[in-house]
């Protein structure tokens, strides 16, 4: 057979192809982090007016302060981090909130027991209805956008029929959670460590690339044997899931509920990821970038504040920095893609 | 006994039959070609193999066992990967990260263990000689022979059994291909089955044992390949008798000069080039992949910057950008590289495609006249033989012959009479790519000037008036008449390489 008669050569090594480079390609990198360090340019520059301003802006207090003002908004913003590294948006991310605040605000009791089986409902139910998101869908090939704006809608409503007006309350003690020390630091900076140990452990486990993978480009994934309904049954359960618990860190800010408040949280927590380098298109980004995005929101309602200017300066500020982030992204991408040409 | 053996397998799109009652079936340790026109069944065959996927009726087995794989996973769980030809690659990640994908050795914390996987990336990429590739390097800085070598490296890190090779030589160049069709060899020799399409004769020649041909979604023939003749296979792929591949080349170019390019550079990849082409001329671009090819046609497109003196037709021009290049009957047209990607609106319709660039044609008092583009359109698709139900058909439906030449037409609707045409065969049957080598004699007795860039030597020796031979971004040779030779473009294009 022709098979035996067949001299096998073994193969041989090409020489080296002409177009591959030597070295790291250290401005290549540069430039992918190029949101990411505008990010950071700006969250310098935004503290450092704000410091020359105002005293004490440079101490442990400032930061236990601010990190508590923002933790809300990162927890949220973590789980739409994941949505949009995967190629998604969640919308629904601010019903749940609402809904995870009257619930706790109408359900919480002085009992330690009945508060924590009350958070674990809310968190199972965050991700059930993230999980839900994700398989609608896979399964009936709609848009994100349009099924997490259904979601949205309906658990708002539930949230009114729950509890119609803001009200409610939780324990004491539950709120004092809300600024416990430890070492000096309060247990919003405790989180805000947590939330960068999760995904510096998350983005490099298989799941975590493999969102990643299929946000990047979902055809090669499912030809790589990914099944893109679990895709998007775990990343929109994750975003339910940090939804749920952004809702309960809000109430021992607030210490009541409210079936309005989750709105706030949606498009910052989208803007926050691209104010940080997330790409909205898929598979690139991370939530160091996220947190910075937060950070750079936040401060610049203290910075209008210690302006003394009209408090409706905040939103435009926060969009001229939206629109400079995207600026410089895509600026950055552009001469990224020059590159490889 | 045989390793797979397909019996009766079918399946349908819709109403479109893509596989009907096929059969097949191949040894361990045998390189088996698999042949036959764009849309004969071979993508849908092995995507229903590699589990992407499912059959509607018939059977495989795989070692005498039922094989229904629901999705690649289960694929692989059998032994059976395939490298594709479209790449299951993610831009993303790095090239270490895109070989082990889902696969990736892990640490206590279940967290991927990179230096493990380094480790097994350098032994893999040595065990079988792979071209130098950097693991660390992200996907999408590659070119597109470097993806197609990582998407090979990726097929192998499964250690299948069986491995199918779709067309996975028409994106590398010529050193690599070789090497790719040696280490084939090596794998057959290991005692592996190899699955190889490709539209390359030579390359089926040169290392496939035996070979099996589909033509419209059937199994027509299987042969032992030293047993048959090209012309056979040929014309049972086609199911006609081919006269020839290449048209009879009647010298048609005038003293006229349609585009003179002088001292066209940009940066490192262009380098003073000067050439010019003539009124009724083929002329060919060759030499060895990545040395400035590329970088010439779209730079005269416009689709990137050059500086340099261009003249269309007697006339000095700036082209800025491709809408410039386009304009009225002195301009330039473009067939990409990219079909689907910069060619076509895969989601719009024939006719779409076809009057998109040139909707100023058949505009009467700033209103679209519907019957002057319906015209247009049937015109064209008459001429170029278009094959679609109606001119309302997806252009992503159609097969890739045919999809090239709505290309060809959109570019000839523009009435420019330069045409560029980078490397338009490729990945293109054997029956098309007939029609379309006559189709650029056609143009050129008609008057029209041809730049034809190819990554298949033999095309440009076979239907070029004169061939340039590109080195380092230039110019190295000129080559016309009777020296135009597979070995004369060679080494011109290698002659200073080597040297160095």
């Amino acid at each position: 057979m022709s098979v035996a008669e067949r001299p096998v050569e073994m193969a041989q090594r090409p020489a080296e192809m002409k177009s591959a480079r030597l070295g790291i390609d250290w401005r290549g990198r540069a430039l992918d982090r190029a949101p990411f360090l505008v990010a950071c340019l700006m969250l310098a520059l935004i503290v450092a007016i704000y410091g020359s301003l105002q005293s004490g802006v440079f101490s442990l207090d400032e930061i236990n302060l601010d990190t508590a003002a923002a933790m809300t908004l990162m927890l949220a913003a973590t789980g739409q981090t994941i949505v949009l590294v995967r190629g998604g948006i969640d919308l629904s991310i601010g019903g749940m909130i609402s809904l995870g605040t009257v619930i706790a605000a109408t359900r919480f009791t002085d009992d330690p027991s009945t508060v924590a089986l009350w958070a674990l409902v809310i968190l199972a139910i965050g991700f059930l209805i993230g999980a839900f998101n994700g398989l609608l869908i896979s399964l009936l090939k709609l848009q994100p956008f349009l099924v997490t704006l259904a979601t949205w809608s309906i658990l708002n409503g539930v949230a009114m029929i729950i509890l119609p007006t803001d009200g409610g309350s939780v324990p004491g003690w539950w709120v004092s959670f809300g600024y416990a020390q430890l070492f000096g630091l309060t247990s919003p900076v405790w989180m805000l460590l947590a939330l960068l140990l999760f995904w510096w452990w998350f983005r490099a486990t298989r799941v975590g690339v493999t969102i990643q993978a299929t946000g990047s480009n979902e055809k090669s994934a499912f030809l790589s044997g990914v099944s893109i309904t679990r895709v998007n049954v775990i990343t929109y359960g994750l975003s339910g899931l940090f939804a749920a618990g952004a809702a309960l860190y809000l109430t021992t800010q607030t210490g009541a509920g409210s079936p309005t408040i989750g709105k706030d949280y949606i498009l910052p927590s989208v803007a926050a990821a691209v104010i940080g380098g997330v790409s909205l298109f898929g598979g690139r980004g991370h939530l160091a970038g996220t947190l910075i995005g937060a950070f750079v929101l936040t401060l610049i309602g203290n910075l209008v504040f210690v302006l003394h200017v009209s408090s409706y300066w905040q939103p435009v500020a926060s969009g001229v920095i939206l629109l400079l982030s995207v600026l410089a992204s895509s600026v950055a991408e552009k001469a990224a893609r020059n590159r490889v040409q | 006994m045989d390793l797979v053996t397909v019996k009766g397998l079918s399946k349908r799109y819709g109403g479109i039959v893509a596989l009907s009652e096929a059969t097949f079936s191949a040894r361990a340790g045998e390189v088996h070609a698999l042949l036959g026109e764009n849309g004969a069944g071979k993508s849908t065959f092995i995507q229903i193999l590699s589990g992407a996927v499912q059959h509607d009726g018939g059977s495989i087995l795989v070692d005498g066992q039922d094989y229904r794989p629901a999705n690649p996973d289960a694929a692989q769980a059998r032994g059976i990967a395939a490298v594709f030809q479209e790449l299951s690659l993610i831009p993303d990640l790095s090239v270490e990260q895109n070989i082990w994908f889902r696969h990736e050795p892990r640490t206590f914390l279940r967290t991927i263990n990179r230096a493990e996987m380094r480790r097994m990336t350098l032994a893999l990429l040595d065990k079988y000689k792979f071209p130098t590739l950097r693991p660390e390097q992200e996907l999408r800085r590659l070119t597109l022979a470097e993806r197609q070598i990582v998407e090979i490296a990726k097929g192998l890190a499964k250690d299948p059994r069986i491995l199918i090779l779709d067309e996975a030589t028409s994106a590398l160049p010529a050193r690599e291909a070789e090497w790719l069709l040696k280490l084939t060899r090596q794998l057959a020799a290991e005692g592996r089955l190899v699955i190889f399409i490709s539209h390359r004769m030579a390359e089926v020649r040169a290392i496939a044992d035996r070979l099996t041909i589909f033509r419209n979604g059937s199994t027509i023939a299987v042969h032992e390949a030293n047993a048959v003749s090209d012309n056979e296979i040929v014309t049972q792929m086609i199911g006609r008798h081919l006269d020839r591949l290449y048209p009879e080349r009647i010298a048609t170019a005038t003293d006229r000069i349609a585009l003179s390019v002088k001292g066209f550079s940009s940066g490192s990849r262009l380098s003073g080039v000067d050439f010019a082409l003539r009124e009724g001329e083929v002329l060919g671009v060759g030499g060895l992949q990545g040395h400035g090819q590329r970088e010439l046609f779209q730079s005269l497109f416009g689709a990137s910057k050059a500086s340099g003196s261009i003249e269309l037709w007697g006339k000095p021009v700036s082209i800025g950008n491709p809408r410039q290049a386009l304009i009225g009957k002195d301009g330039i047209a473009l067939v990409p590289e990219d079909r689907r990607g910069q060619g076509l609106l895969l989601t719009k319709s024939v006719r779409e495609n076809l009057t998109l660039s040139v909707i100023r044609r058949f505009t009467e008092n700033g209103l679209l006249s519907r019957q002057k583009e319906a015209a247009l359109v049937k015109e064209m698709v008459d001429f170029l033989r278009i094959k679609a139900g109606t001119p309302e058909q997806l252009a992503g439906t159609l097969s890739g012959g045919n999809q090239q030449k709505v290309i060809f037409g959109k570019m000839l609707l523009t009435q420019a009479r330069v045409l560029l045409l980078y490397d338009p065969t490729r990945g293109v049957d054997v029956g098309t790519k007939g029609e379309i080598f006559q189709l650029m004699r056609n143009l050129a007795a008609k008057g029209y000037a041809i730049l034809f860039h190819s990554s298949d030597m033999p095309e440009l020796v076979h239907v070029a008036d004169r061939v340039l031979v590109m080195r380092n971004g230039g110019i190295a040779a000129t080559l016309g008449g009777e020296r135009i030779s597979e070995a004369s473009i060679l080494r011109a294009a290698m002659l200073e390489s080597e040297a160095a």
